[in-house]
């Protein structure tokens, strides 16, 4: 078995020992990357912070026991956040409510142009709106920017599945999104 | 068919080839300075790609921040530790030694007490011999 080379080991030892510093440098390394992974597959800002702060209470209470060489910390800590977002999904399919859910904001007009708050507004909105293990595929590819290989096992599927995922994923958000950047929607009559 | 396999990864993950699998990124690189025209595959990819890039991230608040880190894990307080060790260790010696200076002291002061109730015993012993005598002989 090869070896899992993990450059947060060191990091994740000392943190087991309760080194302040480590835990802090540990915070600023992973807290944006796991909340951002929550704020993108929950569309919830609130929901993000609960995500993540349960993700990084948990790195804590693993960091004394963390045998290095298994896995990538990094890999854990997106496995226990995915989890945690896909609890919260299901809840919320679980639980009924009496307003519809929101349809992405189709936005002013192109020709009005957009700014880039509004932009990034737009496509949040998109990703929002994707079937939730394409949304997963597109935020830990592109945004979490894991290899094929780390997010196809951390979705428990093949990288080919993957693809798959990811093109559907995608196109759809070029769809979504044609008005705002039509050289982003050609070729999809393919 | 290569183009095909090039359109389909850019498709997959955009035209950014740091996000390609390893393993097909110098078949694309060598693919595409064959074949220029094949750059309009990922230009497509990338009007996306820069259009994923808009979308905020979250910046966390330093409340956030504060609350993870005051849950972190804390070094244990080794040098205090060590100090109520040794309090144990000194109370447990103080105990031990003030036990074997009691059992000490009694068997001592027993001994002594045995000592000159034996010799009280013997002088009484002794006068009532002499009464006894006194009485017996007239």
């Amino acid at each position: 078995m090869v070896a899992i080379v993990d450059p947060d080991e060191d990091l994740v030892r000392r943190v087991g020992q309760g080194d302040p510093a480590a835990a802090q440098t540990l915070v600023a390394r992973k807290l944006p990357r796991i909340l951002a992974l929550a704020q993108r597959m929950l569309g919830d800002a609130a929901e993000a912070e609960d995500v993540a702060q349960e993700a990084m209470l948990k790195a804590w209470r693993q960091a004394p026991k963390w045998i290095p060489g298994k896995a990538r910390f990094d890999t854990w800590l997106h496995r226990v956040a995915l989890n945690l977002c896909y609890d919260r999904l299901r809840r919320r399919r679980e639980i009924p409510t009496d307003t519809p859910p929101d349809r992405p904001d189709e936005g002013p007009a192109p020709d009005r142009g957009l700014l880039a708050a509004e932009t990034g507004l737009r496509v949040a909105a998109a990703l929002k709106h994707l079937p939730d293990r394409q949304r997963e595929a597109v935020v830990l590819c592109h945004y979490q920017e894991l290899s094929n290989i780390e997010a196809a096992a951390l979705m428990e599927i093949s990288v080919e599945a993957l693809e798959s995922l990811l093109s559907r994923g995608r196109r759809a958000l070029r769809q979504a999104l044609s008005d705002i950047a039509p050289g982003a929607a050609e070729g999809d009559g393919r | 068919m290569k183009a095909e396999r090039l359109q389909a990864l850019a498709d997959a993950y955009g035209a950014d080839l740091r996000r390609w699998p390893a393993s097909e990124r110098a078949f694309a690189e060598s693919l595409l300075a064959g074949d220029p025209s094949l750059k309009a595959v990922l230009d497509q990819a990338a009007a996306l790609d820069v259009l994923l890039d808009a979308a905020p991230a979250p910046k966390p608040s330093d409340a956030l921040t504060a609350r993870i880190l005051a849950a972190a894990p804390q070094s244990r307080p080794r040098t205090r530790r060590f100090h109520l060790d040794r309090i144990a260790l000194y109370l447990g010696a103080g105990w031990a030694a003030a036990a074997c200076a009691g059992v000490v002291a009694g068997v001592g002061l027993t001994t002594h007490v045995t000592a000159d109730e034996r010799a009280d015993a013997i002088l009484y012993q002794s006068t009532l011999v002499a009464v006894d005598d006194t009485e017996v002989l007239g």
